[in-house]
């Protein structure tokens, strides 16, 4: 594993100046003239980990959002979902990936069934958090009015529930990204397949490190735009902060 | 619209006694019918019965005839506006979303919302830029009158208002009271109006019904009717020991009988006065312009001189006005010790004087009948 | 079709059954592998790695988070830290640790602490900081120094918050750990990491075991933090829930 890895990137190099291949044949802490050149081989994998990344939490969201729907007025559901998503979050990541190989096979539809997987329990839970702290006059005011119980849910609940729905949306993205590294043990592609390529190679880990990051940085600040503009009515900072640190801190088992 | 309650009674699951028991009563379209009593008498939960927030156990509720029961909730809800104490407006959406809930829900054209949610701005004294505001970005005082804004807009016959000045300021309470009433007025709607402040019962309501714990009705009456004569010792004692005074509250100083002073005119001998001054209902002189405007109280000293003078002793002052209220009228004239009170028109002229024996008499006779108002036209005081 | 696919899962997980127990051989290896003796060595490297980073990083993060939430400074840290520690890449942590830090138990131990740390952090912040302000006045009212405060009501009442953190971080470290053979440190992990030697059957079981490592960890600490909380706030809390 170790000398084949380096082998093509040797070959690639051999071409280079005699500094560079010197750094990278003594595998130096990071060679940039071997970064500039190569930076083309990290496009298409940290494409490949973006749609990971959407993909999965979009999955995640949609189904978080119907098991939302489904327990918001049948109250008992919420420990049941609670309980489940919270079991499938224990069990650590690449186990859920190795778990499921014997079900959906190696590749990356076993990769976004588990990053799925992973996502609902924040996601759900931060709904539920969500619709519990609507205010309870908005809500009386609005049935009083004559809205339906979906009316109620679109124009008033959802709405409200925004600043913690967005909170768990940005722990599971961020979350994602970093896991979603785990998914080349199931055979999935991404930076994570390109990290385990540079296992021995300083320069690659942290290209491949630094882009996860990176990736996970610029989706947390997206999303905290995003929230933005969903919830232009709020003062922001302190609800917000307040919701993420909760998110933060919540066990499956907290219920 | 009336509102009808027949035998109506609501137990909630898991309690022994009912939370509204048996109640029937009829208020009818456009009055103002107050349900007041103690915390825990059923009055909220015998107000949102007529919008199935709280379904019937037993008996029935009409509007206009027709049962609830028979109407779908949301349908009904529509038709009915809906002011809560904690205002309940929605956070996401600006002053004029919210105002719009409603004709949103039942389909209007943006156009006739538009216009209708400016109608209502003015009509709650609210400057048209803040259609665009948040509600977190409004006073309490101004949210409240969004509240109110909200539940007409629709233009609903009848109006279920829960505690909806509860959680204000006394003086902004009061100036939404007056705000109220004074729209009241015009626009006549069947209000059910909830509160555990006697006095604001009295203030709003046409009628007033006290119930008492186990959601019973104690008294449907009339404010007057209701100081004059509670129905038993419960009712008595939520009305309060000052309930007479409180009926000085309903009553404009133009409503009781006004006593004549013997008048003065500068120049004019003294001899005539002091001539007219004997078996006078009131043993003072008033000295007034010529167009009977009073200028003060004439002294025995000012009457000693030959000629009444222009400047006299004692200013007239306290004045009352024909249209305030007895009791703030009364407080005047304990504040000036004084027990007489020119009265004046709208222009300043005599119409009478006030005196403190009317009102004491007034009090102690519980049988001393006087027309009533409705809440809509009663003087608002004017302390305001 | 059912039939099919129920018996090769069967078959599947049966086998990765067999390999826990019994030592097997498999078509890369001519000596057999598996069996209960090396799970349980290789278990017991897992345990021992994951308790050796845990007790490190509450040792670190719980003061340091305490100390914040005590003084209610640095919400900003608490929740930078705490999200960083979602973002942080498990394999990056391991493979550079081995990658720069070279392999070694010592490593190891201070990769998976470093997964550890956010979470516990960040909870015993927020959990501290969270404490009633009124319980802290009385405290500070009937004449306790911060010590004291800190020891006799902020600690207790943020019992379960700081549990949970630590429950989050060791579910980071032994799911980490599992890569830890990457660095050199033979974990639960070999089975997963080194599938040439260990066949789908040692993969499959390899997934199966941290699996449940991870939930008896994660119950054993809930356990702790149900003997931990004060009585007084079980009561409360079961009282406002129903």
């Amino acid at each position: 594993m170790n000398s084949s890895a380096i082998a093509p990137l040797l070959a690639q190099v051999e071409l280079r100046d005699r500094s560079d291949t010197n750094c990278v044949q003594d595998n130096g802490t990071f060679c940039l003239d071997w970064a500039v050149d190569n930076y083309e081989r990290y496009v298409d994998p940290t494409l490949e980990h973006i749609v990971l990344v959407i993909v999965s939490v979009v999955l995640g969201f949609l189904i978080a959002m119907g098991l939302a729907v489904l327990s918001h007025r049948r109250r008992w559901l919420i420990p049941t979902f609670t309980g489940l998503t919270g079991v499938i979050y224990t069990i650590p990541s690449i186990s859920l990936f190795l778990l499921l190989l014997p079900f959906t096979g190696r590749g990356n539809d076993t990769a976004v069934i588990a990053l799925t997987l992973y996502t609902l329990q924040i996601i759900y839970r931060n709904i539920v958090t969500g619709l519990n702290n609507v205010p309870p006059e908005a809500r009386d005011a609005g049935r009083g009015m004559g809205m339906t119980d979906n009316q109620l849910l679109r124009r008033v609940e959802f709405p409200l529930a925004t600043p913690e729905i967005v909170a768990g949306l940005r722990i599971a993205t961020v979350s994602t990204v970093a896991i979603a590294t785990l998914a080349v043990f199931a055979g999935g592609s991404g930076l994570g397949a390109e990290m385990y390529r540079s296992l021995d190679f300083k320069t690659g880990l942290l290209i491949t490190t630094g882009l996860t990051v990176i990736m996970a940085i610029a989706f947390d600040l997206c999303l905290s735009l995003f929230q933005r503009f969903l919830a232009p009515w709020q003062a922001p900072a302190p609800r917000e902060r307040r919701a993420r640190l909760a998110a933060l801190t919540r066990r499956p088992a907290d219920a | 619209m009336s509102v009808e309650y027949r035998h109506a009674t609501k137990r909630f699951a898991g309690q022994d006694r009912p939370a509204v028991h048996d109640l029937s009563l009829e208020v009818e379209a456009g009055e103002i019918c107050v349900l007041v009593g103690p915390s825990g008498c059923g009055k909220t939960t015998a107000m949102r019965m007529v919008n199935r927030m709280v379904e019937i156990t037993e008996g029935d509720i009409l509007i206009g005839g027709t049962s609830v029961r028979d109407r779908e909730p949301a349908h009904l809800r529509r038709g009915i506006g809906y002011v809560i104490q904690q205002i309940g407006l929605f956070p996401h959406r600006t002053v004029a979303d919210n105002i719009a809930t409603v004709p949103a829900l039942v389909g209007w054209d943006r156009d006739r919302v538009e216009r209708r949610v400016g109608e209502l701005l003015e009509l709650i004294g609210l400057a048209p830029e803040t259609r665009d505001r948040y509600p977190s970005q409004l006073s309490g005082g101004q949210q409240q009158r969004v509240g109110v804004a909200r539940a007409l807009a629709a233009d609903p016959p009848l109006m279920l208002m829960d505690e909806p000045f509860g959680a204000i300021d006394p003086i902004n309470r009061e100036r939404l009271q007056n705000e109220f009433l004074r729209l009241q007025a015009n626009i006549r709607k069947t209000v059910l109006f909830v509160t555990h402040d006697i006095d604001e019962a009295i203030k709003m309501g046409d009628r007033i019904a006290i119930m008492k714990q186990g959601g019973v009705l104690a008294q449907y009456a009339t404010p007057a009717e209701l100081l004059m004569t509670p129905a038993d010792d419960f009712v008595e004692d939520f009305v309060g020991a000052d309930r007479a005074l409180k009926r000085l509250a309903l009553l404009r100083v133009a409503d009781v009988d006004l006593w004549e002073a013997p008048l003065a005119y500068v120049g004019q001998a003294t001899e005539e006065v002091r001539a007219k001054l004997e078996g006078a209902e009131v043993p003072h002189a008033l000295l007034v312009d010529p167009e009977r405007r009073p200028l003060g109280w004439l002294s025995d000293r000012d009457l000693a001189r030959e000629t009444v003078p222009a400047i006299p002793d004692s200013s007239p002052d306290p004045r009352v006005e024909l249209d305030d209220v007895l009791r703030d009228a009364l407080s005047d004239l304990l504040q000036a010790e004084s027990l007489y009170a020119p009265v004046v028109d709208a222009q300043g002229r005599l119409a009478g004087v006030l005196s403190v024996e009317v009102i004491s008499d007034f009090l102690t006779s519980p049988a001393a009948e006087v027309e009533e108002h409705p809440a809509a036209e009663r003087p608002l005081g004017h302390h305001e | 079709m059912p039939d099919v696919f129920l018996t090769g899962f069967l078959g599947t997980f049966g086998d990765a059954i067999d390999f826990i127990f019994t030592p097997q051989t498999t078509r890369f290896q001519t000596e057999k592998v598996g069996g209960i003796d090396q799970v349980l060595e290789l278990g017991g490297e897992h345990v021992k790695v994951t308790f050796l980073a845990l007790g490190a990083a509450i040792l670190i993060a719980l003061p340091a988070g305490v100390l914040l939430g005590h003084y209610r400074r640095g919400e900003m840290v608490a929740l930078t830290l705490g999200n960083a520690g979602r973002g942080i890449p498990e394999l990056a942590v391991i493979a550079l640790a081995a990658a720069f830090l070279g392999f070694g138990l010592e490593n190891v131990v201070a990769a998976l602490m470093i997964l550890g740390i956010p979470p516990i952090l960040t909870n015993a912040y927020v959990g501290v900081a969270q404490v009633d302000r009124t319980a802290v006045e009385a405290a500070r009212g009937v004449g306790m120094r911060d010590l004291e405060v800190i020891g006799k009501v902020e600690l207790p009442l943020a019992v379960p918050t700081i549990m949970s953190g630590v429950r989050t971080g060791a579910i980071n470290i032994v799911a980490t750990a599992a890569i830890a053979p990457l660095a050199g440190t033979l974990t639960l992990g070999d089975f997963i990491i080194s599938r040439n030697v260990y066949g789908d059957a040692g993969v499959l079981a390899g997934a199966i075991l941290i699996a449940l490592l991870a939930i008896a960890i994660e119950l054993g600490l809930a356990g702790l933090q149900y003997l931990l909380t004060p009585r007084g706030l079980k009561l409360s809390r079961s009282l406002s829930a129903a």
